[in-house]
Protein backbone atom coordinates (compact mmCIF):
# COMPACT_ATOMS: atom_id res chain seq x y z
CA UNK A 1 0.00 0.00 0.00
CA UNK A 2 1.61 3.41 -0.88
CA UNK A 3 1.94 5.61 2.32
CA UNK A 4 -0.64 8.38 1.85
CA UNK A 5 0.39 10.23 4.99
CA UNK A 6 4.20 9.36 5.37
CA UNK A 7 5.49 9.88 9.34
CA UNK A 8 1.80 10.27 10.22
CA UNK A 9 1.34 8.04 13.76
CA UNK A 10 -1.98 9.03 15.49
CA UNK A 11 -1.03 8.00 18.73
CA UNK A 12 1.47 10.90 18.93
CA UNK A 13 -2.24 12.76 19.39
CA UNK A 14 -2.36 10.45 23.12
CA UNK A 15 -1.41 13.29 25.45
CA UNK A 16 -2.73 16.62 22.93
CA UNK A 17 -5.88 18.27 23.27
CA UNK A 18 -7.33 15.96 20.60
CA UNK A 19 -7.62 13.09 22.98
CA UNK A 20 -9.44 13.21 26.41
CA UNK A 21 -9.00 10.23 29.33
CA UNK A 22 -12.06 8.14 27.51
CA UNK A 23 -10.80 8.08 24.06
CA UNK A 24 -7.32 7.17 26.02
CA UNK A 25 -8.83 4.40 27.68
CA UNK A 26 -10.82 2.97 24.68
CA UNK A 27 -7.89 2.96 22.32
CA UNK A 28 -5.39 0.85 25.02
CA UNK A 29 -8.44 -1.25 25.81
CA UNK A 30 -8.07 -1.79 21.45
CA UNK A 31 -4.27 -2.35 21.50
CA UNK A 32 -4.26 -4.32 24.53
CA UNK A 33 -6.65 -7.09 23.40
CA UNK A 34 -5.87 -10.50 23.97
CA UNK A 35 -4.20 -12.12 20.91
CA UNK A 36 -5.56 -15.77 22.16
CA UNK A 37 -9.06 -16.75 21.79
CA UNK A 38 -11.86 -16.67 24.11
CA UNK A 39 -14.55 -17.17 22.16
CA UNK A 40 -13.39 -19.83 19.28
CA UNK A 41 -11.83 -23.07 19.44
CA UNK A 42 -8.49 -23.14 18.30
CA UNK A 43 -9.41 -24.99 15.16
CA UNK A 44 -12.16 -22.24 14.25
CA UNK A 45 -9.30 -19.83 15.42
CA UNK A 46 -6.94 -21.44 12.81
CA UNK A 47 -9.68 -20.80 9.94
CA UNK A 48 -10.54 -17.92 11.01
CA UNK A 49 -6.75 -16.29 10.82
CA UNK A 50 -6.58 -17.80 7.60
CA UNK A 51 -10.21 -16.35 6.33
CA UNK A 52 -8.83 -12.77 8.06
CA UNK A 53 -5.56 -13.22 5.54
CA UNK A 54 -7.82 -13.75 2.41
CA UNK A 55 -9.95 -10.63 3.56
CA UNK A 56 -7.55 -8.35 4.25
CA UNK A 57 -4.19 -9.30 3.87
CA UNK A 58 -1.65 -6.91 5.58
CA UNK A 59 1.90 -6.22 4.54
CA UNK A 60 4.87 -8.27 6.75
CA UNK A 61 6.97 -5.10 7.36
CA UNK A 62 4.17 -4.08 10.34
CA UNK A 63 2.87 -5.56 12.97
CA UNK A 64 -0.27 -6.82 11.90
CA UNK A 65 -4.05 -5.55 12.87
CA UNK A 66 -5.18 -8.72 15.32
CA UNK A 67 -8.50 -9.22 13.07
CA UNK A 68 -9.11 -12.77 14.66
CA UNK A 69 -8.67 -11.67 17.97
CA UNK A 70 -11.25 -8.28 17.35
CA UNK A 71 -13.35 -10.62 15.71
CA UNK A 72 -13.47 -12.58 19.21
CA UNK A 73 -13.66 -9.65 21.41
CA UNK A 74 -16.41 -8.55 19.45
CA UNK A 75 -18.73 -12.06 20.23
CA UNK A 76 -17.06 -12.04 24.13
CA UNK A 77 -18.25 -8.95 24.65
CA UNK A 78 -21.36 -9.12 23.14
CA UNK A 79 -21.23 -5.87 20.80
CA UNK A 80 -23.68 -6.51 18.79
CA UNK A 81 -24.84 -4.49 15.25
CA UNK A 82 -28.35 -3.42 16.38
CA UNK A 83 -30.59 -5.53 13.49
CA UNK A 84 -29.76 -9.48 12.35
CA UNK A 85 -30.73 -10.74 8.99
CA UNK A 86 -33.25 -13.74 10.05
CA UNK A 87 -31.46 -15.81 7.89
CA UNK A 88 -28.41 -15.33 9.87
CA UNK A 89 -28.26 -16.78 13.59
CA UNK A 90 -27.03 -14.82 16.52
CA UNK A 91 -23.08 -13.89 15.57
CA UNK A 92 -21.45 -16.00 17.88
CA UNK A 93 -23.52 -19.37 16.45
CA UNK A 94 -22.90 -17.95 12.93
CA UNK A 95 -19.45 -17.65 13.12
CA UNK A 96 -19.28 -21.01 14.40
CA UNK A 97 -21.13 -22.37 12.25
CA UNK A 98 -19.64 -20.24 8.90
CA UNK A 99 -15.78 -21.71 9.91
CA UNK A 100 -16.94 -25.13 10.65
CA UNK A 101 -18.85 -25.19 7.17
CA UNK A 102 -15.98 -23.74 5.38
CA UNK A 103 -13.68 -26.06 6.95
CA UNK A 104 -15.93 -29.15 5.69
CA UNK A 105 -16.09 -27.42 2.35
CA UNK A 106 -12.60 -27.13 2.21
CA UNK A 107 -11.99 -31.04 3.01
CA UNK A 108 -14.46 -31.44 0.97
CA UNK A 109 -12.96 -29.79 -2.29
CA UNK A 110 -9.48 -30.43 -1.60
CA UNK A 111 -8.83 -33.09 0.95
CA UNK A 112 -7.22 -30.35 3.55
CA UNK A 113 -7.99 -27.74 6.42
CA UNK A 114 -8.52 -24.13 4.77
CA UNK A 115 -5.36 -22.81 6.81
CA UNK A 116 -3.24 -25.09 5.28
CA UNK A 117 -4.52 -24.53 1.93
CA UNK A 118 -2.57 -22.16 -0.96
CA UNK A 119 -4.12 -18.80 -0.85
CA UNK A 120 -5.66 -19.78 -4.37
CA UNK A 121 -7.26 -22.47 -2.94
CA UNK A 122 -8.72 -20.25 -0.34
CA UNK A 123 -9.89 -17.61 -2.72
CA UNK A 124 -11.75 -20.17 -4.71
CA UNK A 125 -13.74 -21.56 -1.53
CA UNK A 126 -14.63 -17.78 -0.62
CA UNK A 127 -15.94 -16.85 -4.04
CA UNK A 128 -17.91 -19.63 -4.07
CA UNK A 129 -19.26 -18.79 -0.17
CA UNK A 130 -19.57 -14.88 -1.80
CA UNK A 131 -21.53 -16.07 -4.72
CA UNK A 132 -24.06 -18.60 -2.48
CA UNK A 133 -22.36 -21.83 -4.02
CA UNK A 134 -21.33 -23.42 -0.46
CA UNK A 135 -23.82 -25.99 0.43
CA UNK A 136 -24.31 -28.98 2.81
CA UNK A 137 -25.60 -29.94 5.76
CA UNK A 138 -22.71 -27.84 8.04
CA UNK A 139 -24.46 -24.54 7.18
CA UNK A 140 -27.56 -25.57 8.89
CA UNK A 141 -29.88 -23.82 6.48
CA UNK A 142 -27.73 -20.21 6.93
CA UNK A 143 -27.14 -19.29 3.11
CA UNK A 144 -23.50 -19.06 2.75
CA UNK A 145 -23.58 -15.75 0.72
CA UNK A 146 -26.01 -14.18 3.53
CA UNK A 147 -23.20 -14.82 6.47
CA UNK A 148 -20.20 -13.66 3.91
CA UNK A 149 -22.05 -10.53 2.87
CA UNK A 150 -23.83 -10.03 6.59
CA UNK A 151 -20.92 -10.95 9.03
CA UNK A 152 -17.67 -11.73 7.37
CA UNK A 153 -17.17 -8.43 5.35
CA UNK A 154 -18.45 -5.99 8.10
CA UNK A 155 -16.82 -7.80 11.24
CA UNK A 156 -13.39 -8.00 9.51
CA UNK A 157 -12.78 -5.03 8.07
CA UNK A 158 -14.73 -2.92 10.78
CA UNK A 159 -11.95 -4.43 13.66
CA UNK A 160 -9.39 -3.22 10.76
CA UNK A 161 -10.69 0.38 11.05
CA UNK A 162 -11.39 0.09 14.80
CA UNK A 163 -7.27 -0.26 14.57
CA UNK A 164 -4.62 3.29 15.02
CA UNK A 165 -2.24 1.05 12.39
CA UNK A 166 -5.58 1.67 9.93
CA UNK A 167 -5.90 5.33 10.93
CA UNK A 168 -2.43 5.66 10.22
CA UNK A 169 -2.69 4.50 6.57
CA UNK A 170 -6.20 6.59 6.25
CA UNK A 171 -4.92 9.93 8.05
CA UNK A 172 -7.51 9.40 10.31
CA UNK A 173 -7.28 11.12 14.04
CA UNK A 174 -9.23 9.00 16.18
CA UNK A 175 -12.19 9.24 17.68
CA UNK A 176 -13.57 13.36 17.74
CA UNK A 177 -13.43 13.30 21.13
CA UNK A 178 -12.61 16.03 22.37
CA UNK A 179 -11.16 17.65 19.65
CA UNK A 180 -13.49 17.21 16.39
CA UNK A 181 -13.34 19.05 13.04
CA UNK A 182 -13.89 22.36 11.97
CA UNK A 183 -13.08 22.65 8.27
CA UNK A 184 -15.83 20.62 6.57
CA UNK A 185 -15.60 21.82 2.92
CA UNK A 186 -14.20 19.40 0.08
CA UNK A 187 -10.16 18.94 0.15
CA UNK A 188 -9.85 21.77 3.57
CA UNK A 189 -7.84 20.24 6.16
CA UNK A 190 -7.93 21.13 10.02
CA UNK A 191 -4.25 22.08 11.28
CA UNK A 192 -4.31 19.03 13.22
CA UNK A 193 -5.32 16.81 10.56
CA UNK A 194 -2.68 14.64 8.76
CA UNK A 195 -1.63 16.18 5.70
CA UNK A 196 -2.00 13.84 2.79
CA UNK A 197 1.25 13.23 0.59
CA UNK A 198 1.26 14.56 -2.95
CA UNK A 199 3.95 13.18 -5.54
CA UNK A 200 4.91 17.19 -5.40
CA UNK A 201 4.92 17.80 -2.28
CA UNK A 202 5.39 14.84 -0.10
CA UNK A 203 8.65 15.84 1.69
CA UNK A 204 6.83 18.66 2.85
CA UNK A 205 4.00 16.84 3.92
CA UNK A 206 5.97 14.19 5.40
CA UNK A 207 7.89 16.87 7.78
CA UNK A 208 4.53 18.30 8.51
CA UNK A 209 3.21 15.21 9.79
CA UNK A 210 6.07 14.99 11.69
CA UNK A 211 6.59 17.64 13.76
CA UNK A 212 2.69 19.74 13.91
CA UNK A 213 -0.23 17.05 13.90
CA UNK A 214 -0.71 16.27 17.55
CA UNK B 1 -29.58 34.28 -7.99
CA UNK B 2 -26.74 35.75 -9.61
CA UNK B 3 -25.02 38.97 -9.07
CA UNK B 4 -23.98 41.03 -12.62
CA UNK B 5 -20.41 42.13 -12.02
CA UNK B 6 -21.33 45.58 -14.01
CA UNK B 7 -24.15 46.33 -11.62
CA UNK B 8 -21.87 45.91 -9.06
CA UNK B 9 -19.56 48.19 -10.54
CA UNK B 10 -22.51 50.63 -11.30
CA UNK B 11 -23.41 50.64 -7.66
CA UNK B 12 -19.90 50.99 -6.32
CA UNK B 13 -19.81 53.94 -8.74
CA UNK B 14 -22.52 55.66 -7.36
CA UNK B 15 -22.21 54.97 -4.18
CA UNK B 16 -18.51 56.46 -4.82
CA UNK B 17 -19.75 59.76 -6.38
CA UNK B 18 -22.35 60.24 -3.14
CA UNK B 19 -19.37 60.01 -0.92
CA UNK B 20 -17.45 62.45 -2.96
CA UNK B 21 -20.38 64.71 -3.39
CA UNK B 22 -20.87 65.06 0.71
CA UNK B 23 -17.13 64.90 1.47
CA UNK B 24 -17.16 69.09 -0.65
CA UNK B 25 -17.93 71.23 1.92
CA UNK B 26 -21.31 72.83 1.24
CA UNK B 27 -20.43 76.21 2.35
CA UNK B 28 -21.67 78.05 -0.29
CA UNK B 29 -25.18 76.63 0.51
CA UNK B 30 -24.69 76.86 4.20
CA UNK B 31 -23.48 80.74 4.38
CA UNK B 32 -26.13 81.52 2.09
CA UNK B 33 -29.02 79.52 4.32
CA UNK B 34 -27.11 80.99 7.71
CA UNK B 35 -28.74 84.06 8.35
CA UNK B 36 -32.06 81.74 8.44
CA UNK B 37 -30.53 78.74 10.64
CA UNK B 38 -28.88 81.72 13.13
CA UNK B 39 -31.57 82.83 13.77
CA UNK B 40 -33.08 79.55 15.30
CA UNK B 41 -30.21 77.84 16.28
CA UNK B 42 -28.87 78.03 19.75
CA UNK B 43 -25.03 79.27 20.66
CA UNK B 44 -23.20 76.78 18.35
CA UNK B 45 -19.88 75.79 19.60
CA UNK B 46 -17.65 74.39 16.86
CA UNK B 47 -16.52 71.99 19.39
CA UNK B 48 -19.30 70.69 20.17
CA UNK B 49 -19.39 68.94 16.33
CA UNK B 50 -15.32 67.76 16.80
CA UNK B 51 -16.81 66.48 19.96
CA UNK B 52 -19.60 64.70 18.47
CA UNK B 53 -17.33 63.03 15.47
CA UNK B 54 -15.07 61.76 17.89
CA UNK B 55 -17.66 59.92 19.53
CA UNK B 56 -18.40 58.52 16.13
CA UNK B 57 -14.81 57.91 15.28
CA UNK B 58 -15.08 55.86 18.52
CA UNK B 59 -18.49 53.96 17.44
CA UNK B 60 -16.50 53.06 13.91
CA UNK B 61 -13.76 52.27 16.12
CA UNK B 62 -14.99 49.60 17.97
CA UNK B 63 -17.20 48.30 15.22
CA UNK B 64 -14.16 48.07 13.12
CA UNK B 65 -12.35 46.18 16.39
CA UNK B 66 -15.23 43.62 16.06
CA UNK B 67 -14.92 42.86 12.55
CA UNK B 68 -11.02 42.79 12.33
CA UNK B 69 -11.15 39.84 14.57
CA UNK B 70 -14.41 38.27 14.07
CA UNK B 71 -12.81 37.82 10.09
CA UNK B 72 -9.41 37.41 11.19
CA UNK B 73 -10.83 33.96 13.07
CA UNK B 74 -13.23 33.54 10.37
CA UNK B 75 -11.24 33.53 7.01
CA UNK B 76 -8.46 31.91 9.39
CA UNK B 77 -10.99 29.18 9.34
CA UNK B 78 -12.01 29.13 6.15
CA UNK B 79 -7.61 28.82 5.81
CA UNK B 80 -7.72 32.01 3.27
CA UNK B 81 -9.30 30.31 0.87
CA UNK B 82 -9.93 32.99 -1.65
CA UNK B 83 -6.94 35.68 -1.45
CA UNK B 84 -9.76 38.19 -1.24
CA UNK B 85 -10.06 37.03 2.02
CA UNK B 86 -7.75 38.97 3.57
CA UNK B 87 -9.03 42.30 2.53
CA UNK B 88 -11.18 42.79 5.37
CA UNK B 89 -8.70 42.16 7.86
CA UNK B 90 -6.51 45.31 6.12
CA UNK B 91 -9.51 47.58 5.90
CA UNK B 92 -10.54 46.97 9.09
CA UNK B 93 -7.36 47.54 10.92
CA UNK B 94 -7.05 50.77 8.93
CA UNK B 95 -10.35 51.79 10.04
CA UNK B 96 -9.53 51.20 13.71
CA UNK B 97 -6.33 53.11 13.32
CA UNK B 98 -8.33 55.77 11.59
CA UNK B 99 -10.95 55.83 14.28
CA UNK B 100 -8.05 55.86 16.98
CA UNK B 101 -6.29 58.74 14.65
CA UNK B 102 -9.69 60.22 14.85
CA UNK B 103 -10.47 60.29 18.41
CA UNK B 104 -6.98 61.83 18.93
CA UNK B 105 -7.85 64.90 16.30
CA UNK B 106 -9.49 67.85 17.68
CA UNK B 107 -9.26 69.70 14.36
CA UNK B 108 -12.51 71.21 12.58
CA UNK B 109 -11.92 69.72 9.66
CA UNK B 110 -12.32 66.40 7.99
CA UNK B 111 -8.84 64.19 6.87
CA UNK B 112 -8.37 63.09 3.96
CA UNK B 113 -6.99 59.59 4.62
CA UNK B 114 -9.40 59.03 6.98
CA UNK B 115 -12.06 59.82 5.04
CA UNK B 116 -10.48 57.73 2.06
CA UNK B 117 -9.78 54.82 5.03
CA UNK B 118 -13.55 54.73 6.15
CA UNK B 119 -14.79 55.02 2.60
CA UNK B 120 -12.70 51.81 1.61
CA UNK B 121 -14.25 50.24 4.65
CA UNK B 122 -17.29 51.27 3.40
CA UNK B 123 -16.96 49.50 -0.36
CA UNK B 124 -15.02 46.75 1.22
CA UNK B 125 -17.69 45.88 3.06
CA UNK B 126 -20.22 46.35 0.65
CA UNK B 127 -18.10 44.20 -1.95
CA UNK B 128 -18.00 41.47 0.56
CA UNK B 129 -21.85 41.04 1.35
CA UNK B 130 -21.77 40.59 -2.42
CA UNK B 131 -18.87 37.92 -2.20
CA UNK B 132 -20.64 36.36 0.88
CA UNK B 133 -23.87 36.18 -1.38
CA UNK B 134 -22.31 35.09 -4.16
CA UNK B 135 -20.46 32.36 -2.30
CA UNK B 136 -23.96 31.01 -1.06
CA UNK B 137 -25.69 31.61 -4.05
CA UNK B 138 -22.86 28.84 -5.87
CA UNK B 139 -23.32 26.40 -3.16
CA UNK B 140 -26.35 23.32 -3.76
CA UNK B 141 -29.51 24.45 -2.28
CA UNK B 142 -28.97 28.65 -2.60
CA UNK B 143 -30.30 30.45 -0.10
CA UNK B 144 -31.54 27.74 1.86
CA UNK B 145 -31.85 27.98 5.71
CA UNK B 146 -28.64 25.35 5.33
CA UNK B 147 -26.71 27.79 3.31
CA UNK B 148 -27.51 30.80 5.36
CA UNK B 149 -26.95 28.87 8.62
CA UNK B 150 -23.20 27.26 7.81
CA UNK B 151 -22.14 29.35 4.57
CA UNK B 152 -20.19 32.52 4.71
CA UNK B 153 -22.57 35.05 7.29
CA UNK B 154 -24.64 38.13 5.44
CA UNK B 155 -24.59 40.16 8.27
CA UNK B 156 -20.31 40.00 9.00
CA UNK B 157 -19.49 42.05 6.01
CA UNK B 158 -22.27 44.57 6.81
CA UNK B 159 -21.30 45.33 9.79
CA UNK B 160 -17.69 46.70 8.24
CA UNK B 161 -20.03 48.97 5.78
CA UNK B 162 -21.27 50.12 8.96
CA UNK B 163 -18.19 51.02 10.37
CA UNK B 164 -16.54 52.79 7.25
CA UNK B 165 -19.87 54.60 6.90
CA UNK B 166 -19.98 55.95 10.83
CA UNK B 167 -16.86 56.90 10.48
CA UNK B 168 -17.15 58.71 7.18
CA UNK B 169 -20.36 60.53 8.65
CA UNK B 170 -17.53 60.99 11.49
CA UNK B 171 -16.01 63.12 9.38
CA UNK B 172 -18.50 64.64 7.71
CA UNK B 173 -19.96 66.27 11.33
CA UNK B 174 -16.01 67.35 12.26
CA UNK B 175 -16.30 68.94 8.39
CA UNK B 176 -18.93 71.46 9.89
CA UNK B 177 -18.71 74.94 9.04
CA UNK B 178 -18.17 77.13 11.80
CA UNK B 179 -21.24 78.56 12.96
CA UNK B 180 -23.37 76.08 11.00
CA UNK B 181 -25.49 73.26 12.95
CA UNK B 182 -23.80 69.97 11.50
CA UNK B 183 -25.35 68.84 8.00
CA UNK B 184 -25.28 65.83 6.25
CA UNK B 185 -25.94 66.16 2.41
CA UNK B 186 -28.33 68.56 3.93
CA UNK B 187 -29.96 66.79 6.47
CA UNK B 188 -29.38 67.11 10.16
CA UNK B 189 -26.23 65.27 11.71
CA UNK B 190 -27.47 63.89 14.33
CA UNK B 191 -31.30 62.57 12.57
CA UNK B 192 -28.70 61.14 9.70
CA UNK B 193 -26.56 59.03 12.27
CA UNK B 194 -29.84 58.33 14.12
CA UNK B 195 -31.16 56.96 11.14
CA UNK B 196 -28.31 54.93 10.65
CA UNK B 197 -27.62 53.44 13.71
CA UNK B 198 -31.20 52.33 14.06
CA UNK B 199 -31.09 50.45 10.79
CA UNK B 200 -27.43 49.16 11.48
CA UNK B 201 -28.88 47.99 14.76
CA UNK B 202 -32.02 46.01 13.12
CA UNK B 203 -29.45 44.31 10.20
CA UNK B 204 -27.69 43.09 13.04
CA UNK B 205 -30.44 42.18 15.49
CA UNK B 206 -30.94 39.87 11.91
CA UNK B 207 -27.64 38.28 12.51
CA UNK B 208 -27.42 37.45 15.58
CA UNK B 209 -31.57 36.22 15.54
CA UNK B 210 -30.49 33.69 12.43
CA UNK B 211 -27.89 32.27 14.44
CA UNK B 212 -29.28 31.99 17.73
CA UNK B 213 -32.24 30.24 15.66
CA UNK B 214 -29.28 27.86 14.70
CA UNK B 215 -28.24 27.88 18.38
CA UNK B 216 -31.69 26.71 19.52
CA UNK B 217 -31.74 29.70 22.01
CA UNK B 218 -30.20 26.90 23.78
CA UNK B 219 -29.12 29.87 26.35
CA UNK B 220 -32.17 31.83 27.78
CA UNK B 221 -29.72 35.04 27.49
CA UNK B 222 -30.04 34.01 23.61
CA UNK B 223 -33.06 35.84 23.70
CA UNK B 224 -31.23 39.22 25.06
CA UNK B 225 -29.64 40.39 21.56
CA UNK B 226 -32.92 39.94 19.51
CA UNK B 227 -35.03 41.41 22.37
CA UNK B 228 -33.31 44.50 23.54
CA UNK B 229 -31.49 46.10 20.47
CA UNK B 230 -34.75 46.13 18.40
CA UNK B 231 -36.21 48.09 21.15
CA UNK B 232 -33.26 50.30 21.12
CA UNK B 233 -33.60 50.63 16.80
CA UNK B 234 -36.97 51.61 17.47
CA UNK B 235 -36.37 54.25 19.92
CA UNK B 236 -33.54 55.51 18.20
CA UNK B 237 -35.44 55.75 15.26
CA UNK B 238 -37.76 57.50 16.57
CA UNK B 239 -35.79 60.17 17.82
CA UNK B 240 -34.53 60.34 14.69
CA UNK B 241 -37.76 61.06 12.92
CA UNK B 242 -39.07 62.93 15.85
CA UNK B 243 -38.86 66.46 17.81
CA UNK B 244 -34.72 67.36 18.66
CA UNK B 245 -35.04 69.02 21.45
CA UNK B 246 -35.99 66.76 24.03
CA UNK B 247 -34.14 64.92 26.84
CA UNK B 248 -34.73 61.01 25.49
CA UNK B 249 -33.64 59.64 28.59
CA UNK B 250 -35.47 56.54 27.72
CA UNK B 251 -33.81 56.17 24.31
CA UNK B 252 -30.05 56.76 26.10
CA UNK B 253 -31.18 53.98 29.09
CA UNK B 254 -31.95 51.57 25.82
CA UNK B 255 -28.53 52.63 24.12
CA UNK B 256 -26.97 52.33 27.62
CA UNK B 257 -28.13 49.01 27.81
CA UNK B 258 -27.19 47.66 23.94
CA UNK B 259 -23.61 48.92 24.24
CA UNK B 260 -23.72 46.61 27.46
CA UNK B 261 -25.24 43.82 25.83
CA UNK B 262 -22.56 44.27 23.23
CA UNK B 263 -19.40 43.19 25.84
CA UNK B 264 -21.82 41.04 28.31
CA UNK B 265 -22.60 39.19 24.81
CA UNK B 266 -18.46 38.28 24.35
CA UNK B 267 -18.41 37.37 27.59
CA UNK B 268 -21.21 34.66 27.24
CA UNK B 269 -19.38 33.07 24.20
CA UNK B 270 -16.32 33.22 26.47
CA UNK B 271 -18.70 31.09 28.12
CA UNK B 272 -20.20 29.50 25.55
CA UNK B 273 -16.51 28.29 24.37
CA UNK B 274 -16.07 26.87 27.57
CA UNK B 275 -18.73 24.97 27.12
CA UNK B 276 -18.44 23.08 23.80
CA UNK B 277 -16.12 19.79 24.46
CA UNK B 278 -12.52 20.11 25.40
CA UNK B 279 -13.54 23.42 26.64
CA UNK B 280 -10.69 25.97 26.41
CA UNK B 281 -8.05 23.33 26.58
CA UNK B 282 -9.22 22.83 22.84
CA UNK B 283 -9.61 26.54 22.16
CA UNK B 284 -8.30 25.27 18.26
CA UNK B 285 -11.43 23.99 17.34
CA UNK B 286 -13.77 25.77 19.66
CA UNK B 287 -12.53 29.33 19.49
CA UNK B 288 -13.49 28.22 15.67
CA UNK B 289 -16.39 26.47 15.79
CA UNK B 290 -18.12 27.86 19.55
CA UNK B 291 -19.52 31.31 19.36
CA UNK B 292 -17.84 34.11 18.08
CA UNK B 293 -16.26 35.91 20.59
CA UNK B 294 -15.32 39.27 18.83
CA UNK B 295 -18.78 39.60 17.04
CA UNK B 296 -21.31 41.04 20.23
CA UNK B 297 -19.39 44.50 20.42
CA UNK B 298 -21.05 45.50 16.94
CA UNK B 299 -23.88 46.18 19.25
CA UNK B 300 -21.49 48.53 21.11
CA UNK B 301 -19.97 50.27 18.45
CA UNK B 302 -23.73 50.92 17.29
CA UNK B 303 -25.08 51.99 20.15
CA UNK B 304 -22.08 54.41 20.56
CA UNK B 305 -23.35 56.22 17.53
CA UNK B 306 -26.59 56.44 18.84
CA UNK B 307 -25.39 57.96 21.97
CA UNK B 308 -23.52 60.39 19.70
CA UNK B 309 -26.30 61.01 17.72
CA UNK B 310 -28.37 62.03 20.44
CA UNK B 311 -25.70 64.74 21.45
CA UNK B 312 -26.07 66.05 17.88
CA UNK B 313 -29.42 66.12 18.15
CA UNK B 314 -29.19 68.08 21.51
CA UNK B 315 -26.34 69.88 20.38
CA UNK B 316 -27.81 71.34 17.23
CA UNK B 317 -31.87 70.79 17.32
CA UNK B 318 -33.55 71.91 14.07
CA UNK B 319 -37.16 72.32 14.85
Amino acid sequence: MTDRYPAYDVLAKRWTESWNEVTRKVIDRRLAAPREPRFFSASEWRTLGALCDRILPQPKDRPPVPLPAYVDQKITDGRLDGYRYAGIPPQGVAWRRGLAALEAASQEAHGGSFHALSAEQQDGLLHRMQHGDLTGEAWGGMPCNLFFQHRVIPDITHAYYAHPTAWNEIGFGGPASPRGYVRMGLDRRDPWEAAEATSRKEAARARRNDSDVV
Amino acid sequence: MRLEPAAGLGLGAILGLTALALTLRPATRARAASSRLAVRAPTLDPRAAVHAARRMNRAAGVIAASVLADSAIEHYRGSFHNKAMVTPLVTATLSLAASVHGNADKDAAAHRLRDAVYAAAALTGLAGTGFHLFNISQKPGGFSWQNLFYSAPLGAPAALILSGLMGFLAERVRDTVPGQPPTIGGLSAGRVVAAVTSLGLLGTVGEAGLLHFRGAYHDPFMYLPVTIPPLTAASIGHAALGRSHRRRSLTRFWLRFTALLGFAGTGFHIVGVARNMGGWRNWRQNVLNGPPIPAPPSFTGLALAGLAALGLMQDHPDD
